[in-house]
């Protein structure tokens, strides 16, 4: 080493090396300024090196010893270039339109890791506000069913091949070609058109295609209510009604808070008028139905009138009104008059044995309430009963409260029964050459004397696009699979003033393609270069020639495009129609026609007549039957849970309990109590119906509060290949339909008798109530269901807490003093309608398992969240009450002190946790359980339903990644969705703020439509949760047990009329 | 009849030499097994097999086959055991607490009732076991150090079961073995074969019956008298804390305790009359257990019925007068509701039949004793089937009110919980005295010592 290398000089920097004064000093200290500000060796952690490497080197040993028994559950892919807009474990949430049924409710879309989880309403949707029903919570399941159609299949009679687009795309474009040379129908079979994109794409289908006929049907369809409208107002479009304005609702037939019209809307406008801080406001419902519908649960006055009846009834109280009582201020002709003046209201309540008082008050409240009482027929009412309930709210003014901005939206009629019927004739004639089911299932849907099914036989080609194998894609001759709705693009105006958009969530699961994309491809007429993204494509282009251009919106198409899609919706201020005036000429002309000549004061048909039981030992032949000419009525209604029957096939729907009788996995035929006796049948006996040539065996269920003489059978089950869950559940009441009244679903022609037989109903709740008398009204004598009424409350705002037994808080032990934080609930009965939402809502959110029929038979269903339904008063025509059962996070939980495992334990913010892991299962808590809210594993149910169903890949995609998915033989229960409230505290940590009780929802809450549901810290004063705690109609329920619930209810006000006698 | 009541009656008929004992009592033990035997042993082993079947099916697929439901989280699983450990409470209660009020008679039975205490709670520790859902993790019921630092929840009864059957079990077990010692080395003496030499001297711990041996051995088994003593009682009242701790209408009630021992000594007895009464008869110990001791047995039945029957009547005036319409719901429920037939099946047995007793010669007339000890023990397990299923089918809210109907797998468990006891005690009558072989020396006529020679 030379010297100059010995001398070399390093430097650090310019500065060093021209050595100036500041770097020097630099120099000096080893650090930086401030560097070392924070360091200081006291603070350091003291394990000394030694012991640090001690631990390095055993965590290694750990690690590698750890690894060795890790299961491989196979491979995970980490994603190599991470989208923009997901951070994993982040959620993100897509605004959407949901399809299920013809509402077209705005959906909300969580998704994780791209993959949707859970459903929620569009908060910004101005219809369905941020709630969603049951159907639109579950359709998740029906993404991920495993037995979705994946492939594009080919064949006939039922005998099906995997095929590939591209040849099935050749041969239907042949075909197409050739019927529209030959100038063969083309038919294109769909439900009611929502889209107007849709709408355009069928227009521009039949361009092409000049053949092409589109064909629309419904099986719950409102043509009635259309027709009614046309007849009264001149057009057919009905105007949305104004629920949250009516102080009184008379509801006719019409289960406007279960089923009919947006009842999530409708539900949550009726609840808001249901607020027990402001009594005085009350709305009051009036039922007069003669099936028990969850309207009828919910009415405040319920009059039992068959569905045949209800014409008869609108007359009488126009009659009252405008005759006896000269309230109104139009009058008729002398010839309408004479008629009208005929129907007396107090010899009809006579005949169908009503309560004359509460017919009275019912009067005086339409009359005191002019402009502000809505009078509502039910769908399955004929036309006349709506021609008179749209003069009856003429008569009181009530045309106030039709929403002058919304009305309902029509891109394309309904198709009549005629028409069907000629498409089905030139079906046999063998002048249809394609018939395409836009994903749709006539082959179930259509009434049976059609003879649709042998007709499609005559077609030669049938095309059924669907989700699943349904009746009509076994007769097709091609079976393509489509999207399901969170993989697909659309459009959808359910109403004036409103736009709604749908857009895919995940990408496609399956070798599936969009129902518009296919025929927007077969346009196209080439076989090759399908694009996914062609429906999407050709709704933007639509939307930014017709539709966009007409909103005169200021932003440039993109920018409002991807506004719109992250909004969901499209308000606009509509081109008011307006409502046309109302026709009385007309009216009064038709009023007049609609009289039938046999009536005469109450001894003509309308009379119901007593039924004579020829019984079994008279005449054998004879056996108990029942005919037309007794009175005896079948009405087909839709159901609360699968809709059409296209949730047929999704097992959480299937085991929502109806809301009425709580039964699951089946549909019935449903009498009253004095019907039962005449038939001498008990529940679950068959009966055998006969009826347009049909006969069904079908169990009967004696509903409490079921009109005399009339027979209620839910349509949508039934079905016979829905696949593993939804095949042969419950019984087929589509087959009683006829072409000739397929609307009306009321019959008079048919015969009921006594089969033989037995038949065991799944059922949530027994049926006390009927069978024991006397434990009718245990609920109000100990005191869980706890009510009153407006008037007293009113009367004396303290009625209750001075009625109410006082519990005594002793206790030998120390109580826990729960310090910061402590969760609870509050449930409002007032608002509560008993819908089942929030049960279906936590069954997503909690990866609740489906437990099948069986095990619901034994009792072993799995919701965490349950309504129960009791009864009291008479069977026949009884009061119902609803309430939400869920884990009450008691502070003195008698679950917890009698595990021996300390499975479940409480947490210091309240909650009473469920350590899975720990719990070996000795169900002692579940005994100790006084409200049973705890659900036990006793198989591995994602295994035992249906050999393993829910075991299937594609389910575990579903699944909440939040929420443990539990095993066989632990005990489960409401955890008052503690991933939200963990989500939340993380939240406030990460944001520096505390956390509030409003900072978390729970799912039920979240869902509830009715907003019956409050959730918060009890102990942040001035909230909400704190408020109703010490609210005056606030109780616990079994109180007395002194074990401190969390959970309060709010006692029930029933908005009496003061002049009814109880 | 003219008795003489200055001379204390023999508990040993017929003055049998010390010779005669021994030989009558081993000769199970010495002869070769005979085809009754093994139709008895393959009926039992048949039994335990099929038992054994369903609970392999259970333990493949989970409780659910089982008829418990929600609202009916115990039904046969602990029927069964709260049954089977109440069997166990005869055999301690003879040799323990009659042992130390000095009752001669209990030395012809003690042996064998104490044989079935360890079995039938064999029997009855099974059931905790296996009524869980998730039996392989059942060591977590235990308190051990762990690395999870977990630990047991000491207010919960079901962990007081644990400590209560385990130490019952091991105690009577200890009590069991220490008195057949003596009888081990008689037998080891006894046998020329090499096998069983081995075996017996192994498990007489070398004993010489030397005088110093005897005096040891009379203390330690006064002492294990007296530590089981208390144990008899505690068992069972702990075992109803399962149910007098929960707020359950109808297991919340603070007469269980008593009313439990009274029924379990209640069916205990039943059982080992109804199993001597054959055992006697077949291996001809009718001398060593006589009429005489079976009637006293009777006479035990009737007291301990009776205050099970008074037990019932109280449940009924306490719900009433608690004021409390669930209270007295739920017992009107049990006499008239779904369940009735159980209710008046266990009234009849356990209330009705046993006064029949107070007729002498029912009491010693053998078949009718055996036909009502039968009709004792259906009706204290039915007892525990009406406890336990009829108050948690209906509780607090009308809604959650559900139905309990038992599988064939639930059978098949209660069937194989028979096959399995049996199987113990027919094993142990050929491998072991069913009667104490010295204690029964002990109490023949001129046995004791005595200075005035034989009066006769």
């Amino acid at each position: 080493m030379n010297s100059k290398e010995k001398n070399k000089r390093f430097w650090l920097s310019l500065d060093d090396l021209k050595n100036s004064l500041s770097f020097a000093k630099a120099k000096e200290n080893e650090f930086a300024e401030g560097m070392t500000d924070n360091f200081n060796p006291e603070d350091m952690p003291s394990h000394s090196r030694r012991k640090f490497l001690a631990l390095a080197g055993a965590s290694a040993a750990f690690a590698a010893t750890a690894c060795t028994n890790y299961r491989d559950k196979g491979e995970i892919i980490p994603y190599n270039k991470k989208p923009d807009d997901l951070t994993i474990g982040t959620a993100s949430y897509y605004a959407s339109t949901c399809t299920g049924c013809s509402n077209g409710c705005g959906i909300l879309i969580k998704t994780r890791e791209g993959r949707p989880i859970k459903i929620d309403g569009n908060p910004d949707h101005p219809v369905n506000k941020g709630k969603i029903c049951a159907a639109g919570q579950a359709n998740i399941l029906n993404l991920y069913d495993p037995e979705r159609l994946k492939e594009p299949h080919s064949g006939a009679n039922g005998k099906f091949k995997f095929d590939n687009w591209k040849n099935i795309d050749n041969k239907i474009n042949v075909a197409l070609n050739n019927a529209s040379a030959n100038n063969k129908e083309i038919a294109i079979i769909t439900h009611s058109v929502l889209s107007p994109t849709q709408k355009k794409l069928f227009d521009d289908f039949k361009i092409k295609y000049p053949t092409t006929k589109i064909y629309s049907y419904e099986l719950f369809d409102d043509r009635t209510r259309q027709s009614a409208w046309k007849q009264c107002y001149g057009e057919s479009e009905f105007p949305v009604i104004n629920w949250g304005d009516a102080n009184v609702i008379l509801s006719l037939e019409s289960d406007i808070l279960g089923k009919e019209g947006n009842f999530v809307e409708q539900i949550r406008l009726f609840a808001a008028k249901r607020n027990v801080d402001d009594a005085k406001n009350f709305n009051r419902l009036y039922v007069a139905e003669g099936g028990m519908s969850l309207t009828g649960m919910n009415s405040d006055h319920r009059l039992r009138i068959k569905p045949d009846a209800q014409f008869e009834f609108v007359m009488c109280l126009l009659n009252e009104i405008l005759n006896v009582r000269k309230a109104g201020t139009i009058s008729f002709g002398p010839l309408a008059k004479s008629k009208i003046e005929q129907y007396l209201l107090n010899e009809f309540a006579q005949k169908e044995k009503l309560s004359m008082s509460v017919l009275n008050s019912l009067v005086n409240d339409l009359i005191s309430n002019k402009g502000k009482s809505i009078i509502y027929a039910g769908d399955i009412l004929a036309e006349k009963v709506h021609v008179a309930v749209n003069l009856l709210n003429e008569v009181f003014g009530n045309n106030t409260l039709y929403n002058k901005e919304r009305s309902s939206v029509k891109h394309l009629d309904l198709s009549a029964n005629e028409e069907i019927e000629q498409l089905i004739g030139s079906m046999y004639s063998g002048n249809v050459g394609v018939v395409i089911h836009f994903d749709t299932n006539p082959v179930y849907h259509f009434a049976p004397d059609y003879g649709y099914s042998t007709a499609l036989n005559k077609v030669p080609v049938v095309v059924t696009m669907c989700e699943h194998e349904n009746e009509t894609s076994l007769k097709s001759h091609f079976a393509l699979p489509v999207h399901h709705n969170f993989e697909s693009w659309g459009d959808f105006q359910t109403r004036t003033g409103l736009y709604s958009l749908q857009q895919p969530v995940i990408a496609p699961l399956y070798n599936t393609r969009q129902k518009e994309s296919v025929l927007l491809h077969w346009l196209s007429g080439s076989v090759e270069n399908y694009s996914e993204d062609g429906y999407h494509q050709y709704l933007m282009k639509n939307w930014e020639q017709y539709i966009y251009p007409q909103l005169s919106v200021a932003s440039d198409f993109r920018t409002f495009w991807f506004a719109a899609l992250n909004d969901g919706v499209v308000n606009y201020k509509s081109v008011v129609q307006g409502i046309g005036l109302f026709n009385y000429n007309k009216i009064e002309n038709l009023i007049y026609s609609y009289w039938q000549p046999a009536y005469q004061h109450g001894k003509s048909n309308f009379t119901s007549p007593v039924i004579s039981v020829v019984t079994a030992e008279s005449d054998a032949s004879k056996k108990s039957e029942f005919s037309e000419s007794l009175g005896l009525v079948l009405m087909l209604t839709g159901n609360y849970t699968i809709g059409d029957g296209r949730f047929a096939n999704n097992g959480w729907l299937q085991e929502l309990p109806h809301p009425v009788s709580k039964v699951t996995w089946d549909n019935y035929a449903a009498i009253s109590l004095n019907t039962s006796k005449q038939l001498n049948v008990k529940i679950g006996d068959n009966v055998d119906i006969n009826a347009n040539g049909k006969k069904m065996t079908i169990p009967v269920m004696i509903q409490p509060g079921m009109a005399d003489n009339l027979v209620s059978i839910e349509l949508g089950y039934g079905r016979k290949s829905a696949g593993t869950v939804g095949s042969n559940v419950g019984f087929d009441g589509i087959q009683f339909l006829s072409k000739k009244n397929s609307s009306a679903k009321l019959l008079k022609d048919f015969t009921l008798s006594k089969g033989s037989g037995k038949y065991k109903f799944a059922s949530t709740q027994e049926h006390h109530a009927i069978n024991e008398p006397e434990v009718m009204d245990y609920h109000k004598k100990r005191h869980i269901v706890q009510e009153g009424t407006v008037a007293a409350f009113i009367k004396n705002p303290d009625f209750f807490r001075e009625s109410k037994p006082k519990a005594e808080d002793i206790s030998i032990m120390n109580r826990v003093q729960y310090k910061g934080t402590k969760w609870a609930m509050a449930i409002d009965l007032n608002k509560c309608v008993g819908c089942g939402i929030c049960v279906t809502a936590c069954n997503v959110e909690n990866n609740v398992p489906v437990v099948g029929k069986d095990q619901v038979m034994v009792g072993r269903e799995m919701h965490w969240i349950r309504i129960d339904r009791y009864y009291s008063d008479s069977p026949v025509e009884p009061e119902t009450s609803n309430q939400p059962i869920l884990c009450m996070h008691c502070d003195d939980a008698p679950c917890e002190n009698v595990c021996p495992v300390v499975a479940t334990n409480h947490s210091p913010d309240g909650l009473n946790q469920m350590v899975y892991n720990r719990c070996v299962g000795t169900r002692y808590c579940s005994n100790n359980c006084p409200y049973k809210v705890r659900r036990f594993n006793f198989y591995n149910f994602r295994n035992h339903f249906e050999d393993g169903y829910y075991h299937k890949d594609s389910l575990s995609l579903m699944h909440n990644p939040e929420v443990t998915v539990r095993s066989r033989g632990v005990m489960e229960k409401c955890t008052f969705c503690v991933q939200r409230i963990m989500e939340a505290r993380q939240e406030a940590i990460k944001n520096g703020v505390p956390l509030k009780g409003t900072d978390v929802k729970t799912a039920c809450q979240e869902a509830c439509p009715a907003d019956a549901i409050t959730f918060g810290d009890a102990h942040e004063k001035d909230s909400q949760i704190d408020y109703i705690r010490n609210h005056k109609l606030g109780y616990h329920v079994l109180e007395e047990l002194n074990i401190k619930p969390n959970v309060t209810y709010i006692a029930r006000l029933r908005n009496k009329a003061t002049e009814v006698k109880s | 009849m003219s008795v003489d009541y200055s001379q204390e009656l023999s508990v040993i008929e017929g003055r049998p030499s010390f010779a005669d004992i021994t030989n009558v009592i081993s000769k199970p033990l010495e002869t070769k097994i005979n085809r009754k035997y093994y139709i008895a042993l393959s009926i039992s082993v048949a039994l335990l097999i099929w038992g054994a079947f369903c609970l392999g099916m259970t333990f493949l697929y989970g409780t659910g086959l089982w008829g418990n439901n929600n609202p009916v989280g115990w039904a046969f699983d602990i029927v069964n055991f709260v049954f089977w450990v109440g069997i166990g409470h005869a055999g301690t209660l003879i040799s323990a607490i009659l042992f130390l009020f000095r009752q001669k008679w209990r030395t012809g039975i003690a042996r064998f009732s104490e044989g079935m205490t360890i079995f039938a709670v064999m029997t009855a520790g099974l059931f905790p076991l296996i009524h869980v859902g998730r039996p392989w993790l059942d060591a977590w019921l235990f308190p051990y150090p762990n690395q999870n630092s977990l630990w047991v929840n000491f207010t919960s009864p079901l962990l007081w079961d644990v400590f209560a059957v385990s130490t019952y079990f091991t105690v009577s077990f200890i009590f069991w073995y220490v008195g057949l010692i003596p009888d081990f080395a008689s037998l080891r003496d006894r046998t020329v074969k090499k096998f069983k030499k081995v075996i017996y001297s192994i498990a007489s711990l070398g004993w010489r019956h030397s005088n110093r041996h005897w005096h040891h051995y009379e203390m330690v088994y006064l002492i294990l008298a007296g530590f089981a003593t208390p144990l008899v009682l505690s068992v069972h009242t702990i075992v109803s804390f399962d149910f007098a701790v929960s707020i359950l209408p109808g297991w919340h009630t603070t007469i269980f305790p008593p009313y439990f021992v009274a029924g379990a000594v209640f069916s205990g007895f039943a059982m080992v009359q109804n199993v001597l009464i054959i055992v006697r008869k077949v291996f001809n110990y009718e001398h060593i257990i006589t009429l005489d001791t079976l009637e006293r047995m009777n006479k035990i039945i009737i007291v301990t019925g009776s205050m099970v029957g008074y037990a019932y009547g109280m449940e009924f005036f306490i719900a009433w007068y608690s004021g409390n319409p669930i209270e007295v719901y739920t017992f009107v429920n049990r006499a008239f509701g779904d369940y009735a037939w159980a209710y008046w099946t266990m009234v009849s047995c356990n209330v009705l039949f046993p006064q029949l007793f107070w007729i002498k010669k029912i009491r010693r007339s053998i078949p009718i004793m055996f036909v009502l000890g039968v009709l004792v023990n259906v009706g204290m397990w039915f007892e525990r089937f009406v406890i336990i299923v009829t108050s948690l089918s209906r509780d607090y809210l009308p809604s959650s009110w559900g139905f309990y109907t038992p599988t064939l797998w639930d059978t098949g468990i209660l069937i194989g919980s028979f096959g399995f006891f049996f199987t113990w005690l027919l094993i142990f009558i050929k491998t072991m005295p069913v009667v104490s072989i010295a204690e029964v020396k002990a109490v023949i006529t001129g046995a004791q010592p005595t200075h005035h020679g034989d009066e006769k």
